[in-house]
């Protein structure tokens, strides 16, 4: 065989696996209804978990970027850890359409009072810069009491706390409309106590930025 | 009219109003982001999603070929779609002061990421997040899901 023979055939037996490997995948019709499901570290690092079942199986997803695929009516298929890089390639426009995370604050009273602690005045300019990070902002401010008094006038003391935060947003500069003040009173304790027990960490406002 | 009479017409009024008020659904978030073409779907219409705009529930998210979208929930629960995606927002209840929780969503296709929020941490088995194949569970979670439509 001459050289320049040898290179055609060379060249025809490159194109003929080309055309064999290369489009075969894409050819193949992805089936209808079928679901990727891939766990995402958090933040932090950690990697929460997550059950993907129907009623032929269930997987359980719990470490970095484990994935199943599952097509109706068959059980999921066995979990596998789906590379960075292919996690990027096939969900990085969603990734990147993910808004901000939402901050959270916790501000502290005095007893049966709707002073702030003189730490927690602090807090409040914090808060400030914070909402400016936001698209379209939303701050939620609820307030909370301990369980000294009545729960009727706990909502109320929870409310005038709220409002008293509410007031110093809007003079750090805060765009009152994005404001939204509640009560719980003292329906959900960040310290679990008895009735009428006087718990400093009870007695607060907790803010969302979102 | 006797006065029975009128309490039977109050009543029947009420009871006639009521399933008017049920179909009321109530805010559950927020449009964060948006690029190209982006949609909510409300009782059938298509709205142009804008950055500020409340989203209910009930209410559909949709993606245009060259479309992204991201939403953050009152409870933090944020959901993102890439392009020539769709999921729905089935439910979603947040008043844990009343000690009421739930969050429901259908991914029906394309791509799209789900960061849990509160009541995934309050109340996990009351979040349901549904695929034409399967349904999941979270814990606490980040997912990323890609969904072939039906």
């Amino acid at each position: 065989m001459t050289f320049a023979r040898r290179v055609v055939v060379l060249v025809a037996v490159a194109a003929g696996l080309q055309w064999a490997c290369g489009p075969f995948r894409s050819r193949t019709p992805q089936p209808k209804g079928q679901a990727t499901v891939v766990i995402l570290p958090e933040a932090d690092g950690t990697v929460g978990r997550a059950t993907v079942s129907n009623p032929n199986g269930s997987v359980e997803l719990s470490t970095a970027r484990a994935s199943t695929r599952v097509v109706p009516g068959v059980a999921p298929e066995a979990v596998t850890i789906m590379s960075e890089e292919e996690v990027m390639r096939r969900f990085g426009a969603a990734i990147a359409a993910q808004p901000p995370a939402p901050a959270h604050f916790t501000l502290y009273f005095e007893f049966d009072s709707d002073e702030l602690t003189a730490e927690s005045q602090r807090l409040v300019s914090q808060v400030q810069d914070s909402v400016k990070l936001y698209p379209a902002p939303q701050v939620a401010v609820v307030g909370h009491t301990d369980t000294t008094g009545s729960a009727t006038a706990n909502i109320g003391l929870g409310l005038r706390r709220a409002e008293v935060v509410r007031m110093r947003l809007i003079e750090a500069g805060v765009d009152r409309s994005a404001i939204v003040v509640t009560s719980h009173g003292e329906a959900t304790l960040l310290v679990p106590t008895a009735d009428n027990v006087n718990e400093p960490r009870n007695r607060r406002v907790d803010i969302t930025v979102r | 009219m006797k006065a029975r009479q009128h309490w039977l017409v109050a009543i029947g009024l009420v009871l006639l109003a009521a399933p008017a008020f049920a179909q009321q659904s109530s805010p559950a978030g927020r449009i964060k982001v948006v690029s190209g073409s982006a949609f909510i779907v409300r009782s059938g219409g298509t709205i142009p999603a804008e950055v500020g705009q409340t989203v209910f529930e009930s209410d559909s998210l949709r993606t245009g070929d060259d479309g992204r979208l991201g939403i953050t929930l009152d409870d933090d629960t944020r959901l993102s779609l890439g392009p020539s995606s769709e999921v729905r927002l089935n439910s979603f209840r947040y008043a844990p002061a009343q000690g009421s929780v739930g969050l429901a969503m259908s991914f029906l296709r394309g791509i799209a990421v789900y960061v849990s929020g509160q009541i995934a941490k309050l109340a996990p088995d009351s979040v349901r997040l549904e695929t034409p194949s399967a349904i999941v569970g979270v814990r606490g979670t980040s997912l990323a899901l890609h969904v072939v439509p039906e």
